[in-house]
C-alpha cells in the first residue's frame, strides 16, 4: 500500500479544521471523545529518559505518561532525526523543546488535552523548489483529477484538482516525482531542474496494481487467487445507464443477467454460474459497502466507484452461508481530498415496443371466423353487411390501445470533496420512467451521504447514508394470462374499447373470456418502497500492520402497497392496501494483520465476528365489492366484504469467520479461509455451519525462467475449492405451526361471510440443515504485448447437495410440502474474457471487450423422488397440468407438454383416423401408442436455461467522441409462448382466433403449413411443442455516442453530451415481443421461461447531458 | 483506546444476548401454544377444518372440478373440441393420474380430515362449555365420516388415516386399507357424529343430528350395492331416513315447496333452506373462496360461459317434460338460439348457473338435499320389504314427483302420483331430481348400472375410449410420493 500524500498547510487553517471535523464527528457518529485529564498544561510534570528513539515513540511515550493527546501529521516527523529525552519533572513544553529545539515546532493547546504541532510555518522560507503542472489522459486528453503525486523517498505528495493542475513544494531540486492514479499505468519522472512537468497517463488494462475489495478486506489484483470480476464506471460512462442490471449485464463471463421483465423498474433475475437451488432463492448475495444483503433497486448506479463479482468458492466461501450464489460486492464513491467537484447529469429517453404480434384486421377476422364456424358445423358470428362494415371502417387495435411510447427522464447531481481529515460524497438522483404499457410507470429518489473522516493518525471513521424511495406502479411482477399484452391479443378486434359513452366494454362477446385489456392497464397495483440504510463504523490502526475495523449498519424499509381492480366483468370492484416494514441490524467487527517478513513472504491475517438480525412485520387489508370504486385503496371500509391480515418474523445469523492470504515472493500466493455459520431458521446441531475454502495462485511469469519471454506481461494460474451454502428457507421451516389466513383456513358458514380459521400448516422438519454448493475452480490469466490482450479463462465445475427441497407431499398425509435437505444440483461451465486494446494511438482508441460463458446445469438426484412437478401456471385457465417438472439427468427447468409433429397430411388418413382425426388436424406424438393423445403422452420437450452467454463491449474513442457498441446474446434455451397459443388456438382464453398466421392453416392445396386448419376433430393443447420456441438471441444492447465538451468551455465548466439507443437492433427466431422477457408466475428457477403477456423489454432512445463544476 | 474498549464492549456484551439464536415463535399458532385447548379454538379448527372443500381453486368441491371426475354418469358431458381435455378423460373413461382435475376431491377431503382428526385428539381435553364441545366434536366426527364417504365411493381402496394431525415421516409409506374397512371406519364416525350433534345446525353450512342421519341412510343405501353387497344395509338405510323425515321439526329439515326455490335466482336467494341437509357456504368475497362449480363453469361459451359441463343429449331427451325440467335446463340464448345451434350443440344446467354472469358465487352448494333423503327412504323401504306398492315409500317419491311437476307437494294428485315403485325406476327419478348434482354417477355405480346407461349414449355424444372402471385412478402426486399405494 503506498502512502498517503498530504497537504501541507498553515498551522492555524489546519487546528480550526481539525476541530471543525472534530464537532462534525461528534455529531455525527453520536461519539465523544471522552475527557481523560482537566490538567493544564504547566501542571503535569514528566520524568523520563528516551535514547535515541523516533519522535512517534516519544510521543506515544508523552501520551502514555500525561493523557495528552499529541495531533500531528506524518509527514512531519517521519523522515525527521532520532531524538534523546531526558526529563526530570518538567513540563510537556519542556519535552518539545527537548524534541524540537524553540524555533522549530509551534504548538496550540485545546481543552487543555489536545496539543497540535506544526513544524513548518513557512515553508516558503525552507530550501526547495516548486514544481507544476497538468495530467492528462493518454487516451482521451481529458484532465485526470486526484492523481497521486508523490516525491520519492519521502511522503510529500499533492493530488491534482478538477483540472488535473497540481503544485508541489519539493524541497531539492532533483530527484524523482512519482505519479500514479488507479486505473492507470504508474510514472516516474526525473525533475532534475524541470520546474513544469505535464505527463499523460495511460490506462492501465490490466491494473495488475489495482486493490480489489474482496469480502471483509482488500487485495491486490495480482494476488488474487479467486475467480473475481471488476467493473468500474469507466466500464459504463459513455451509456445511459440508471439501474445496476445495465452495467452488469453481459459485461462478466459466467453472469447471467435477464430482464425477465421489461417494465421499468421490473423485474431481473440475476445468475452467477448457473443456479444451484431448486426452491431457494439463487439470486446472488449483494454487499455495499460491507453491510451484507442489499438491494440493487435501491442502488443509485451513478454512486458507484466499484463493482466486484465474487464467482468461485475462494472468493464466496467468506459468505459462507449466503455464497452460494456467487457475491456482488459494491463499493460507493468517496470524496476525494481536493477541489470539490461539482457534477450534473440529465437524461431524456423515449421507448417503443420492440415488435407487436401480426393481428387479424377486423374484417379478416370476422371473415376467417365465419369461415371457423362454418367448418365447425354452427352458425356464424358475423352477417355479410357486418363485415362489409368492418372492412370499410375498421375495428380495433388492441395492442394500439395497451401500448404507448414511453418516455424517461432522470436528473443527477452529486457533491463532493474533502481534506485531509475529512471526505464527503453527496449525491441526489432522480428518475422518472414511463413503460410501454399505459398506466406503467415507475420513479426513484435517492439521496446519498458518504462520509469519511480521519480522527488521528489511527483511528478514522465513516458513515454512508442511502435513502432511497421507489414508487413501481404496474412494473411488478411479470405478467399472466390476465395481463394488458394477453388481453389484446385475445380481444376481438371487431369488439370496440369503449360503448358510445366513453365506458370501457366490460366483456368480450366474441373471444376472450377475460377482463377489457385497457382495464387491466388502468388498474393499479402500486408499490412504494421507502428505504433507508445507515453504515459505517469505526478503523483503528492497533500498531503498524494490525488494524480493527468495528462497522454498524442498520438498514430500514417500508413498503406501502396499493392495489385496484375494476373488475367490469363481475361488477365487483376490489382493493387491497398493505404495508411491509422491515429492520436490518448489522455489525461487523474485523481484525486485520498484515505483515511482509523478510521482504518476500507477504502475510495477512483477518478475523471476523459478525452478527445479523431481520425483522419484518407486514399487515394488509383487503376489500372486495367496493361500494365506491373511485375511492380505490385510499378508502376500503365501504365494501362488501372485508378481510385482514398481519404477520411477524424474526431471524438472525451469527458468524465466525477468519481468512488468511499470503503470498511468497509475489508469486506463490494461497488464500484460506473458514466461516462458520449460525442461523435462527435451524436447531440443534443444525444450527451452526462451517464453510472452508482454499486458493492457490502462480505467477509463472514472475519465474525468472520467464524472463526471456518478453511479450509476456502477465501469465498466472489459479486454482480453488471451497464450500458456501445457502439458508433459503422460509423461518419456521422446522416447525409445524397453523396457518392463519383467510385464504388458507377460513370458512364460510353462512354464505357471503367468513368465519377465521386455523389449519395445519406445512410440517416443519427439525432436521433441516443448510444446503451447500462445494466449487472448483481452475483459472488462467493471460496478459501479453504490454497487456495489450489479456485473457483470462476460468473453468468451474460445482455441486450443490442437500438441496433444500421443498417436497411436495401426498395429498391424503395433509398435502402441502415439507422442507428437506435432498437431492443434488451439478454446474459447470467455461468462461472467457479477453480485453484487447486493438486501436491505442493518440487521437483514436478501440477498446474491447469479449466474454463468452458456458453453461452445464443438471439435476442429479431429487432423493427418492423419480420426478417432481413444477407449477408455475403461466398458462393460468389454458393448462391444468404442471407446465414445468424436474428429473434427474436434465436441467432444472424443463417445460413438460406433449409432442407436437406437425398436422396430419393428406395420405395418412388412416393413422389419423386411429385418433378420430383427419389431414390437416393436429398430429401429436402418441408414446405409448394407445390410440389417445392424453396426459401420458406428456414429457420433456424442452428447457429454459440458456447454454451459452455472449457479450462484446466496445469503447472506440476518437479526439473528443466516443462510440459504444454493445452486442450482447443468449443461446441454447427454449421459451414457450402461449401469448401466441392463445391468439393462434382460439380455444382457451380467445375464444376465437386473432393472430394473421391461421391465413397459412393447411389445406389440401397447402400440404406444408404446420397450422391445423378448422375442424371439429381437431385436439388443439397448447401445452405443446407447437408453441415451444427457440429464444436464443443476439441483440445490439447498446449503441452510444458521447462527446466530451472542449475543456473548460466556459470559466472552469467541462462536460459532455451523448444519444445513445438501448435494444437497437435483435436477431431472434422467437415470434413473441421479445425473447429476453418471460411471465415469473412461480418461484425459483424451475420455473421460468414461459411467456403468457410478459411485459417486453422497448427499444429505448436517451440523450443527455453531463456538466462538471 | 479506551473508547475503542467501550465500542467493542458494546458490540459483544450488549448485542450479543443468549438468545440471538433461537427463533421466535411468539407469533405463531402450534400445537404447543394451546391452540384447540378451549372453545374458541376448537371453532377454529372446526373452520379450518371444513375449509379445504370450499378453498375453490386449491382443494375440495368448489370448481367444476367435481362434475369432472363425475362424468362417467350420462348426465354429464364437456366441450368435444376445446380446452377440455381434462374433463373428456373423465367422460370417456381414459382418465390420467397427472389429470390436473383428479386430486381436488382427494386433497380436499384428507386434508379436512386431517383437520377433523385434530379435533377429534383435541376436544376431550377443551374446556369451556359442553354442548359447544360436543357440536363441534360432532362435526369432526361427521367430516371424517363424510370425506371418507366420497374417498371410497370415488377410489375404493385408500389410505386410512385417523391420526395426520401430526405428520410423520411413516405416513408416507402406508398402504390402502380395504374397502370395508374404510366403510366400518366411516359407520363408526358418522354414528358417533349422530349422537354428539345438535338437533340443530347452528349455522346454514354446519351440520346437526339430521345431516348425520341422512348421511347415515346413504352410506347404508350405498353399503348395500357394489361392492360391498350388503343387502341387509336397506334397513338401516330406510330406517335412519325416516327417523329424519318423521322429525321435520326437530331438525329443521324438510322438503322445499318449490323446486325452483331451491336455486337462487337474479332476484331471489333461498340459501339456507330447510332443504339442505348439508350444503357447502361460500364467502365469494374473493377469488379463494368462491362457488366457483356453479356459475360460468355451466353457463355456455356465448354468453362468456366455460362450457365446463353439460348435459348429455340422451340424458336431456329423456328427461320428462315438465316444470323441473324447465327449472333444471337453459335450452336456449337470450336472442332464442336452440341448444341445438349452440357452440356445444348441448343444454346446460340452469339451475347451476348461478344468480350472475360470476364464477366468484357466494350461494350454497347443497350436497345433500332432503329430496334425496325421501328417495332414498323410498328405494331403501321397497329393497327391505320387497313391496313395490308400500304406502310410505311410495309417499316419499310421489312428493318428489309432484313437486317435479309443479303441483302441491302434499296433495296426492293422480296424474303423476306413482302406485308403485320399482329399485330402478326411483334411481332413475333420482337422476332427473338430482341432474348434474353428485348423484347419478355414485347410483350407477353402486347398482352396476354404468355399462347400461352408456349404451344409450347418443353417436354424437363422447364415447368411451378405455375400459369402463368404476373407480377412479389415484392422483400421481400420491403414488409417486408412496409408492405402496401404486397398485
Amino acid at each position: 500500500m503506498k502512502k498517503n500524500p498530504h497537504f501541507i498547510l498553515p498551522v492555524n487553517w489546519r487546528i480550526t479544521k481539525l476541530l471543525r471535523t472534530m464537532k462534525l464527528l461528534t455529531f455525527l457518529l453520536f461519539f465523544s471523545l471522552v475527557s481523560v485529564s482537566a490538567n493544564v498544561l504547566s501542571q503535569t510534570k514528566i520524568s523520563m529518559g528516551l535514547e535515541n528513539v523516533t519522535l512517534r515513540q516519544a510521543f506515544d511515550e508523552l501520551e502514555k505518561q500525561t493523557g495528552f493527546k499529541f495531533f500531528y501529521l506524518d509527514e512531519q516527523i517521519d523522515g525527521l532525526q532520532l531524538v534523546s529525552l531526558s526529563l526530570n519533572n518538567q513540563t510537556v513544553e519542556e519535552a518539545i523543546f527537548q524534541m524540537f529545539g524553540q524555533d522549530d515546532v509551534k504548538y496550540k493547546i485545546f481543552d487543555n488535552q489536545l496539543i497540535v504541532l506544526s513544524k513548518f510555518e513557512n515553508p516558503s522560507e525552507k530550501q526547495g523548489i516548486r514544481i507544476s503542472g497538468t495530467i492528462t489522459d493518454a487516451v482521451s486528453g481529458e484532465p485526470l483529477i486526484g492523481v497521486n503525486i508523490i516525491f520519492e523517498g519521502t511522503s510529500l505528495g499533492v493530488i491534482t484538482d478538477a483540472n488535473g493542475k497540481y503544485n508541489i513544494e519539493i524541497p531539492s531540486s532533483s530527484g524523482v516525482l512519482i505519479f500514479s492514479y488507479i486505473g492507470y499505468n504508474t510514472e516516474r519522472i526525473d525533475i532534475s531542474g524541470q520546474t513544469t512537468v505535464d505527463l499523460q497517463l495511460a490506462p492501465d488494462i490490466t491494473s495488475l496494481d489495482e486493490v480489489v475489495v474482496i469480502g471483509y478486506g482488500t487485495v491486490r489484483k495480482s494476488d488474487l487467487t479467486g475467480s473475481i470480476s471488476v467493473i468500474k464506471p469507466g466500464d459504463y460512462k459513455e451509456q445511459p445507464v440508471s439501474r445496476i442490471d445495465q452495467i452488469l449485464q453481459g459485461r462478466i463471463s459466467g453472469v447471467n443477467v435477464t430482464n425477465s421483465s421489461g417494465a421499468p423498474g421490473g423485474n431481473l433475475s440475476i445468475r452467477i454460474r448457473g443456479a444451484n437451488s431448486i426452491n431457494g432463492n439463487n439470486d446472488p448475495l449483494i454487499v455495499v459497502d460491507g453491510f451484507v444483503g442489499g438491494d440493487l433497486k435501491t442502488i443509485n448506479p451513478s454512486d458507484i466507484e466499484s463493482m466486484q463479482v465474487l464467482k468461485d468458492a475462494s472468493s464466496t466461501a467468506i459468505y459462507g452461508s449466503r455464497g452460494a450464489n456467487g457475491v456482488i460486492l459494491i463499493t460507493t464513491k468517496s470524496g476525494v481530498k481536493g477541489k470539490q467537484h461539482l457534477s450534473f447529469t440529465t437524461r431524456f429517453s423515449t421507448s417503443k415496443v420492440l415488435s407487436t404480434y401480426d393481428l387479424m384486421d377486423a374484417g379478416t377476422f370476422a371473415t376467417v371466423n365465419n369461415e371457423r364456424t362454418t367448418a365447425m358445423g354452427t352458425s356464424n358470428v358475423y352477417t355479410d353487411a357486418q363485415i362489409a362494415e368492418f372492412k370499410a371502417n375498421g375495428g380495433s387495435d388492441w395492442q394500439n390501445e395497451v401500448l404507448r411510447t414511453g418516455t424517461g427522464m432522470e436528473y443527477q447531481l452529486d457533491y463532493s470533496g474533502g481534506n485531509e481529515e475529512v471526505k464527503y460524497f453527496i449525491s441526489g438522483n432522480y428518475l422518472n420512467q414511463q413503460g410501454i404499457i399505459i398506466n406503467s410507470d415507475y420513479k426513484r429518489y435517492s439521496l446519498r451521504t458518504n462520509l469519511d473522516a480521519k480522527i488521528n493518525t489511527k483511528l478514522s471513521a465513516n458513515l454512508k447514508v442511502n435513502f432511497a424511495r421507489l414508487e413501481n406502479n404496474n412494473t411488478n411482477g411479470n405478467g399472466n394470462t390476465s395481463a394488458p399484452l394477453a388481453g389484446a391479443v385475445n380481444w376481438a378486434p371487431t369488439t370496440p374499447v369503449r360503448d358510445a359513452s366513453g365506458k370501457l366494454t366490460p366483456r368480450d362477446p366474441t373471444s376472450s373470456i377475460k377482463d377489457n385489456p385497457v382495464e387491466l392497464a388502468l388498474n393499479d397495483h402500486i408499490i412504494e418502497a421507502n428505504s433507508f440504510t445507515a453504515n459505517g463504523g469505526f478503523n483503528y490502526d492497533i500498531i503498524k500492520g494490525l488494524n480493527f475495523n468495528i462497522g454498524y449498519g442498520i438498514s430500514y424499509g417500508n413498503s406501502q402497497i396499493k392495489d385496484f381492480n375494476a373488475n367490469l366483468l363481475s361488477n365487483n370492484p376490489d382493493a387491497n392496501r398493505g404495508s411491509i416494514e422491515s429492520i436490518f441490524l448489522q455489525n461487523t467487527n474485523t481484525l486485520n494483520y498484515s505483515r511482509l517478513i523478510n521482504d518476500i513472504h507477504q502475510i495477512t491475517l483477518t478475523g471476523v465476528f459478525e452478527q445479523q438480525l431481520l425483522q419484518t412485520d407486514k399487515f394488509n387489508a383487503r376489500a372486495g365489492g367496493l361500494t365506491y370504486p373511485a375511492f380505490g385503496y385510499d378508502n376500503i371500509t365501504l365494501a362488501a366484504s372485508l378481510s385482514g391480515s398481519a404477520f411477524k418474523e424474526k431471524q438472525s445469523i451469527r458468524s465466525f469467520i477468519g481468512r488468511v492470504n499470503y503470498s511468497l515472493k509475489d508469486r506463490y500466493l494461497l488464500t484460506a479461509s473458514i466461516r462458520s455459520d449460525g442461523s435462527s431458521k435451524f436447531r440443534g446441531d443444525n444450527k451452526y455451519s462451517n464453510f472452508p475454502s482454499i486458493g492457490l495462485g502462480w505467477r509463472i511469469s514472475e519465474e525468472s525462467f520467464m524472463d526471456n519471454v518478453t511479450f509476456l506481461d502477465n501469465l498466472k494460474l489459479r486454482g480453488s475449492w471451497g464450500k458456501t451454502g445457502s439458508q433459503a428457507i422460509p423461518v419456521y421451516g422446522t416447525v409445524t405451526t397453523f396457518y392463519t389466513g383467510s385464504y388458507e383456513a377460513a370458512m364460510s358458514f353462512l354464505n357471503g361471510t367468513t368465519t377465521p380459521g386455523i389449519i395445519v400448516g406445512n410440517p416443519g422438519n427439525d432436521n433441516l440443515k443448510w444446503e451447500t454448493t462445494e466449487q472448483f475452480n481452475l483459472g488462467l490469466d493471460i496478459g501479453i504485448i504490454k497487456n495489450m490482450f489479456t485473457l483470462e479463462v476460468d473453468y468451474f465445475s460445482k455441486k450443490t447437495t442437500d438441496l433444500l427441497l421443498n417436497e411436495p407431499l401426498p395429498g391424503y398425509s395433509g398435502g402441502g410440502s415439507i422442507y428437506r435437505n435432498l437431492g443434488q444440483v451439478n454446474n459447470s461451465g467455461f468462461e472467457f474474457s479477453l480485453t484487447a486494446r486493438v486501436i491505442n494511438t493518440k487521437n483514436l482508441n478501440w477498446n474491447s471487450n469479449l466474454n463468452a460463458s458456458f453453461l452445464t446445469n443438471e439435476v442429479k438426484s431429487l432423493g427418492a423422488r423419480e420426478q417432481i412437478f413444477i407449477d408455475p401456471d403461466y398458462g393460468a385457465g389454458l393448462t391444468s397440468v404442471p407446465e414445468m417438472i424436474l428429473r434427474p439427468g436434465y436441467g432444472l427447468a424443463n417445460f413438460w407438454g406433449v409432442n407436437y409433429l406437425g398436422v396430419w397430411h393428406t395420405g395418412e388418413e388412416t393413422e389419423a383416423a386411429r385418433y378420430g382425426q383427419v389431414p390437416g388436424d393436429s398430429h401429436f406424438e402418441d408414446i405409448n401408442n394407445d390410440g389417445v393423445i392424453n396426459f401420458d403422452d406428456y414429457m420433456i420437450i424442452g428447457s429454459a436455461i440458456p447454454a451459452t452467454l455472449l457479450g462484446w463491449n466496445n469503447n472506440i474513442t476518437y479526439k473528443n467522441f466516443t462510440l459504444n457498441i454493445f452486442f450482447q446474446a443468449m443461446t441454447g434455451f427454449d421459451k414457450w409462448n402461449f401469448t401466441y397459443g392463445a391468439a393462434i388456438l382460439g380455444s382457451a382464453d380467445a375464444r376465437q382466433i386473432t393472430h394473421s398466421d391461421i391465413l397459412n392453416r393447411w389445406s389440401p392445396t397447402n400440404e406444408n403449413s404446420n397450422i391445423p386448419h378448422f375442424s371439429s376433430t381437431d385436439y388443439p393443447v397448447i401445452q405443446s411443442s407447437r408453441f415451444l420456441e427457440n429464444g436464443s438471441f443476439l441483440r445490439l444492447k447498446n449503441l452510444s455516442l458521447a462527446y466530451n465538451l472542449p475543456r473548460n468551455l466556459i470559466n472552469g465548466l467541462n462536460g459532455s453530451v451523448m444519444i445513445g439507443a438501448t435494444n437497437l437492433w435483435t436477431l431472434t427466431k422467437y415470434s413473441g415481443t421479445d425473447p429476453e422477457a418471460y411471465s415469473t408466475q412461480g418461484n425459483g428457477d424451475a420455473a421460468q421461461g414461459g411467456d403468457a403477456g410478459a411485459y417486453p423489454n422497448s427499444r429505448t432512445w436517451t440523450f443527455g447531458i453531463n456538466l462538471v463544476f | 483506546m479506551k473508547n475503542i474498549a467501550l465500542i467493542i464492549f458494546i458490540t459483544f456484551f450488549v448485542i450479543s444476548c443468549a438468545d440471538f439464536l433461537e427463533e421466535d415463535l411468539s407469533t405463531q399458532v402450534t400445537s404447543e401454544s394451546g391452540a384447540l385447548s378451549d372453545v374458541v379454538g376448537l371453532t377454529s379448527a372446526l373452520a379450518g377444518a371444513y375449509h379445504p372443500l370450499t378453498a375453490t381453486w386449491g382443494s375440495g368441491l368448489g370448481n367444476a372440478s367435481t362434475q369432472a371426475i363425475l362424468m362417467g354418469g350420462d348426465d354429464l358431458t364437456t366441450h368435444k373440441a376445446s380446452n377440455k381435455a381434462d374433463f373428456r378423460e373423465f367422460d370417456q373413461f381414459k382418465i390420467a393420474t397427472a389429470n390436473g382435475r383428479l386430486p381436488f376431491v382427494w386433497n380436499g377431503a384428507y386434508k379436512s380430515i386431517q383437520g377433523s382428526n385434530n379435533i377429534i385428539a383435541n376436544y376431550q381435553n377443551a374446556k369451556g362449555d359442553e354442548a359447544a364441545i360436543r357440536q363441534i366434536a360432532g362435526e369432526a366426527y361427521f367430516l371424517r365420516a363424510y370425506n371418507y364417504f366420497w374417498i371410497v365411493r370415488l377410489w375404493g381402496e385408500a389410505p386410512l388415516l385417523l391420526q395426520t394431525q401430526t405428520f410423520t415421516e411413516d405416513v408416507l409409506s402406508v398402504s390402502k386399507s380395504p374397502i370395508v374397512d374404510i366403510y366400518a371406519q366411516i359407520i363408526a364416525d358418522m354414528t358417533f357424529a349422530e349422537d354428539l350433534l345438535g338437533n340443530i345446525k347452528p349455522a346454514p353450512g354446519r351440520v346437526c343430528k339430521g345431516t348425520a342421519k341422512a348421511m347415515l341412510a346413504e352410506i347404508y343405501l350405498t353399503m348395500a350395492g357394489w361392492p360391498l353387497n350388503q343387502t341387509s344395509n336397506y334397513a338401516l338405510a330406510a330406517s335412519k331416513a325416516k327417523e329424519l323425515i318423521d322429525n321435520e321439526a326437530t331438525y329443521g329439515l324438510g322438503l322445499m315447496d318449490d323446486f325452483a326455490q331451491l336455486w337462487p335466482s337474479a332476484t331471489q336467494n333461498f340459501d339456507g333452506n330447510k332443504e339442505e341437509v348439508f350444503a357447502l357456504n361460500f364467502w365469494g368475497g374473493d377469488w379463494y373462496n368462491g362457488n366457483a362449480a356453479y356459475g360460468l363453469a355451466a353457463r355456455p361459451g356465448e354468453e362468456n360461459g366455460w362450457d365446463d359441463y353439460f348435459s348429455e343429449i340422451t340424458f336431456f331427451n329423456q328427461f320428462p317434460e315438465g316444470y323441473r325440467k324447465d327449472v333444471t335446463f337453459q335450452t336456449q340464448l337470450s336472442d332464442g338460439t336452440p341448444w341445438q345451434e349452440f357452440m356445444t350443440q348441448r343444454p346446460y344446467y340452469k339451475k347451476l348457473q348461478g344468480p350472475k354472469q360470476d364464477w366468484q358465487n357466494a350461494v350454497s352448494m347443497p350436497l345433500e338435499r332432503m329430496a334425496e333423503v325421501y328417495l332414498t327412504y323410498a328405494e331403501a323401504q321397497i329393497m327391505a320389504t320387497g313391496n313395490t306398492s308400500d304406502a310410505s315409500a311410495l309417499e316419499a317419491v310421489n312428493k318428489i314427483v309432484r313437486r317435479a311437476a309443479g303441483l302441491p307437494i302434499n296433495t296426492p294428485d293422480i296424474s303423476v302420483d306413482w302406485t308403485s315403485a320399482t329399485q330402478d325406476e326411483i334411481v332413475q327419478e333420482k337422476a332427473w331430481e338430482f341432474a348434474g348434482e353428485y348423484c347419478r354417477w355414485f347410483d350407477l355405480v353402486r347398482l352396476q348400472k354404468v355399462e347400461e346407461v352408456l349404451a344409450t349414449k347418443d353417436p354424437n355424444d363422447l364415447q368411451p375410449l378405455g375400459t369402463v372402471t368404476y373407480f377412479l385412478p389415484l392422483p400421481a402426486s400420491e403414488t409417486l410420493a408412496n409408492p405402496n399405494l401404486a397398485d
